[in-house]
């Protein structure tokens, strides 16, 4: 009798709740392992709300996490095994080259794909119908730098310097593109426009021909690890923050900046940066909850967009199978692509383009305060940080 | 120290190699029938990196010239068919050979003047090498290699009017590469120059004084070595539809270097195993994630502490010239 108990138990179970699978592609080894994981992460946080609140159409969501490497051969090799353990729906991954392979092989296999950290643009202009994106893309953000912040300080003489990855030069190509209109009409001038080699030790040859450009503000497409440099060397060839604006992009979050420059060095310099779940807490309720699991389970929360978009990623997928009641990627992906605001996110309303963009992403001016932390702009706070 | 101890000689026999290789064959010919795709995928990475460090292996194998820049002659290919096919429609299929070309060409003309330097020396100018190649992709010259963003929308190769575009199909293009290339180097092996290429990397100064062309000898096998890059870049560049610098980093041309010395130096079903290696290791330790490097880091260099000649190292042939009782 128990074992028949246990039995039909056993059944009520694997019927009711089999569980949906979703695929999980990130670089969590290789040089963007701290992206990785921090996504991964914040997507388990995800799928554990998701769950906790009864799964989807009552179904729990099950995670199949696949390493990339943050490598085009090795995202192709993750996302060949996704497919062949019959994923219908991933969230991934880092990197615009990594993502674009892959991205075809899921379109051939009809895999829903949520892209959360890749911001090049023709990621979507390829006319695929299973490639979304929760994050902004690169002219996005290049639009908030040229008709904010430049704006925003006064800034006449104007320097751009990336670092020859395809986003930092992607990012610095678009500052040019929306900033040409002002320069041919004189109001801007661009006095510094060069690229430095990522990985190098000693930045000062840059530094000194940045100086002897004399810019009021700076601009730094590119990955933390050579802005921490950047700054810290900078700080001590004798450059100043307060005279030239210290700008970095949106892949340059502060705490890890602070850890590698130390925060003498990195104190008043700015990013660009999507809204980062910090603070978004007072503005949206499932930013709240998102935090509070996160930062019970695995403590601090990270400064990463990404992450909290490839949270978003599962939030999107969840919502869009709620409301389709289906499990069919055909019927979910012209579902997002309709353009219909799917949920309430983490980062806000999420709706896409019928390109699969992200609809409306916000950005902000983030700035490293005193303490070394990252704080949302205030002229009235910060200003003599930066020599407002 | 030996962990296999002697070796059987019976292993020698021919027809046990004949049925040895027969296995082989028909071992990879079904593979794709009951694999999944993904190992169907797995397979294909194997043959390529069989390509890259089968090419390697006449450089550092049988000349034994350190090349830690081989990479950049994989770049080389994979560019040549992704600018020609991109900018002027040329199908991916037919550049096979002019990427080849192209690669040999380059490893030509850029070891020409330092084909003299031995050991380390070489060593440090071929890392130099594949650094170069691959910041001048990324400064994007004449706009041609686009720069970081690399080079997309490369189209699929036909042949034969079937379109390759399944992992099953660059399978079987990437071994039927692997096998011809194989068989040739085997000939190339046991002939006149094979054997010179052998006396170079044993005694350079003995194989001058008994009259062998050291230099030109070299010379044909970086080009040959780079021209086999190239087609593997060929390939690459087919499979993936497009091209970026980050795919042909150091690491990379570290990688080939592991393959060949893992696999035995000059031993070409050394060379394809030790591919199989390189490329299923990492694989194999997915369920550990973040700590799987680490394991592909231990095995390898478990492997060198046992097997420091290489994992299937190439057997001395003895030969004797006719007319003299062969005597062992």
């Amino acid at each position: 009798m128990r074992a028949l108990i246990l039995g039909l138990v056993f059944l009520a179970v694997s019927v009711w709740a089999q569980p949906i699978l979703i695929g999980f592609q990130g670089p969590l080894t290789g040089s963007w392992a701290v992206e990785g994981d921090w996504a991964l992460k914040s997507v388990q946080i995800a799928v554990e709300i998701v769950n906790a609140r009864g799964g989807i159409l009552g179904r729990p969501i099950q995670l199949v996490v696949e390493d990339d490497g943050g490598t085009p051969k090795g995202g192709t090799l993750a996302a060949q095994k996704l497919i062949a353990a019959g994923v219908k729906f991933v969230v991934g991954t880092y990197g615009s080259m990594v993502c674009m392979p892959s991205s075809e092989l899921y379109e051939e296999e009809g895999v829903l794909h949520i892209n959360y950290g890749c911001t090049r643009v023709d990621l979507s202009a390829r006319g695929f119908k299973y490639y979304f994106r929760t994050s902004g893309r690169d002219d996005s953000q290049a639009r908030f730098f040229v008709e904010y912040v430049i704006p925003l300080f006064g800034a006449k003489r104007i320097a751009v310097m990336h670092d020859n990855t395809a986003y930092a030069l992607g990012v610095a190509e678009d500052v040019l593109r929306f900033m040409k209109p002002l320069l041919d009409a004189g109001k801007l001038q661009l006095v510094y426009y060069d690229a430095i080699m990522p990985g190098e030790r000693d930045y000062t040859p840059a530094l000194t021909a940045l100086r002897d450009a004399n810019p009021d503000i700076w601009y730094y497409t590119g990955y933390y690890p050579e802005w921490a440099l950047l700054l810290r060397q900078g700080k001590d060839l004798g450059l100043d923050w307060k005279k030239i604006k210290a700008v970095g992009s949106n892949a340059c979050p502060i705490s890890e900046a602070v850890k590698i420059a130390g925060i003498d060095a990195v104190m008043g310099a700015m990013i660009t940066q999507e809204p980062l779940p910090a603070f978004l807490v007072e503005k949206y309720t499932l930013a709240k909850e998102f935090v509070t699991s996160y930062e019970a389970k695995y403590g601090p929360i990270h400064d990463s967009p990404w992450a909290t978009y490839a949270a978003d990623a599962i939030f999107t997928l969840a919502f869009a199978i709620e409301a389709t009641k289906s499990l069919d990627p055909v019927v979910v992906a012209r579902y997002l692509r309709s353009g219909a605001v799917v949920g309430e996110g983490i980062t806000g309303p999420l709706s896409f383009s019928p390109e699969g963009d992200r609809l409306g992403v916000p950005y902000m001016l983030l700035i490293c305060n005193e303490k070394g932390e990252s704080a949302l702009f205030d002229p009235a706070v910060h200003g003599h940080l930066v020599g407002m | 120290m030996r962990l296999l101890g002697k070796r059987p000689t019976w292993l020698y026999k021919q027809p046990v190699r004949w049925a040895f290789l027969a296995a082989t064959i028909a071992l990879l010919l079904s593979f794709p029938f009951w694999a999944s795709r993904y190992w169907i995928d797995v397979g294909f990475y194997v043959g390529l990196y069989a390509l890259l460090g089968l090419g390697l292996n006449v450089i550092l194998g049988e000349v034994g010239l350190f090349n830690l820049g081989h990479a950049a002659f994989w770049a080389l290919g994979a560019y040549t068919t992704a600018i020609l096919n991109v900018r002027l429609g040329i199908p991916t299929l037919a550049l096979l050979p002019l990427s080849a070309l192209v690669a040999g060409g380059c490893a030509w003309l850029i070891s020409s003047p330092i084909i003299h330097l031995r050991g380390d020396y070489l060593c440090i100018v071929t890392i130099a090498l594949g650094e170069i190649v691959r910041l001048v992709l990324i400064n994007n010259p004449a706009g041609l290699t686009g720069g970081p963003n690399g080079v997309i929308g490369i189209a699929r190769p036909v042949f034969l009017g079937h379109v390759i575009r399944t992992p099953l199909d660059f399978y079987f293009l990437v071994w039927a590469m692997v096998a011809l290339c194989a068989f040739a180097l085997r000939q190339l092996q046991r002939s006149r120059i094979g054997r010179a290429w052998n006396y170079i990397r044993e005694d350079e100064i003995a194989a001058e004084a008994m009259g062998v062309d050291v230099r030109s000898l070299k010379l044909l096998a970086f080009v040959l070595g780079a021209a086999l890059a190239g087609l593997a870049g060929n390939i690459f560049a087919a499979k993936m539809r497009m091209v970026s610098p980050d795919s042909f980093t150091f690491m990379e041309s570290c990688l080939m270097f592991c393959i060949v010395l893992l696999g035995g130096m000059g031993s070409i079903p050394g060379t394809i195993l030790g591919a199989a290696l390189v490329v299923l290791f990492p694989e194999i330790f997915r369920p550990v994630a973040q700590y799987r490097l680490l394991f592909f880091g231990l095995a390898l260099a478990a492997t060198m502490y046992f097997r420091p000649g290489g994992l299937w190292p190439r057997r001395r042939a003895v030969e004797f010239t006719a007319g003299r009782a062969a005597r062992p």
